[in-house]
């Protein structure tokens, strides 16, 4: 609005040198003059707008930019934390990363160390059972051998003592006195040639 | 020396006096008899127990005992004392006793020694030797 004021000026200033030719300053006073200026007015007004300004910089727009600056260095330093948190998590993650895996080869070691130590624990159960198995087998089959020539013993000797007694009772019926005494010439001898 | 060992030397040396020519006389045997009524030593009924069995094991070594089943002839009798007089050296007479048991044959104890030749011992000897 200033600027087409100003051309304007300038215009009405060449049609007035057009016209009777003064100064250039003059021609600036003149149309400044038409136009209502007076410096002193020009000059409170500036002093009233500096402290117009002084008032509202202290007041608003100093507490105004330094709110924007803490608010600045405030989103900087969350940003700067969030940044660093990023790291951090990064870190922790790959350092949880790190950790799962060794944590994951140790527990692989610990499975294939238990199921080593399962395996020989179960081969050497399996084998003393079989020799525990294989040992009461030898001993049953010798306790079955042993029973058995017991019981062919005993019934040898019940055999025997079967037969002795059936004999004992047949002679006893059957052998007459002279059979007897005939039996203990013969003993008789044979005691004498002893 | 203790009580029982006295008294069995009393009783070996009552039994020592009791013999003639190795032989228990009967007489001697009276006399021992006597001698120990009148003494009357420690312990007098176990030194006479233990006299009493020296002479029964004395006796018996001279006399023979012959179990037999069936009859036996004097002839037979008179034929072993002479074999176990013979075998022992000293004069061993022979008595009977019957044992049916032996079905035939004799057995013959002569102190501890026993000799026998019977069925019923043929046929233990069987039943050992099957049951074996």
């Amino acid at each position: 609005m200033l600027t087409s004021l100003f051309l304007a000026t300038v215009e009405a200033h060449g049609a007035v040198a057009g016209a009777s030719e003064p100064g250039p300053l003059e021609s600036i006073q003149h149309t400044l003059d038409s136009l209502g200026f007076e410096w002193h007015y020009i000059v409170f007004q500036g002093i009233s707008f500096l402290i117009l300004f002084g008032v509202l910089y202290k007041f608003f727009i100093k507490p105004t930019i330094a709110a924007m600056e803490e608010r600045q260095q405030k989103v900087e330093s969350g940003l700067k934390y969030a940044a660093d948190m990023k790291a951090q998590l990064a870190s922790s993650q790959q350092e949880t990363a790190t950790l799962i895996k060794n944590a994951q080869l140790e527990a692989n070691k610990i499975i294939e160390e238990s199921r080593k130590t399962a395996k020989d624990f179960a081969d050497k159960i399996q084998k003393e059972s079989s020799e525990r198995a294989n040992d009461q087998f030898a001993k049953a089959q010798q306790a079955i051998e042993l029973e058995h020539k017991k019981m062919l013993a005993d019934a040898r000797s019940e055999i025997a003592r079967l037969v002795v007694t059936t004999a004992e009772r047949v002679l006893a019926k059957k052998l007459t006195e002279a059979d007897r005494a005939s039996y203990n010439e013969t003993a008789a001898k044979e005691l004498s040639a002893v | 020396m203790s009580a029982n060992k006295k008294t069995q030397q009393l009783a070996r040396q009552l039994f020592k006096l009791s013999l003639v020519d190795g032989h228990i006389s009967a007489e001697r045997v009276t006399g021992v008899l006597g001698y120990v009524e009148k003494i009357k030593p420690a312990h007098p009924l176990a030194v006479l127990k233990i006299y009493q069995r020296l002479v029964a094991t004395e006796l018996a070594k001279s006399q023979a005992i012959v179990e037999h089943a069936g009859a036996v002839s004097d002839s037979l009798l008179q034929t072993i004392a002479a074999s176990m007089t013979k075998k022992y050296g000293r004069a061993i007479a022979a008595s009977t006793r019957a044992n049916p048991k032996l079905l035939a044959g004799l057995r013959v104890r002569v102190g501890d020694d026993v000799y026998e030749s019977s069925i019923s011992a043929q046929l233990s000897t069987l039943a050992a030797t099957a049951a074996n």
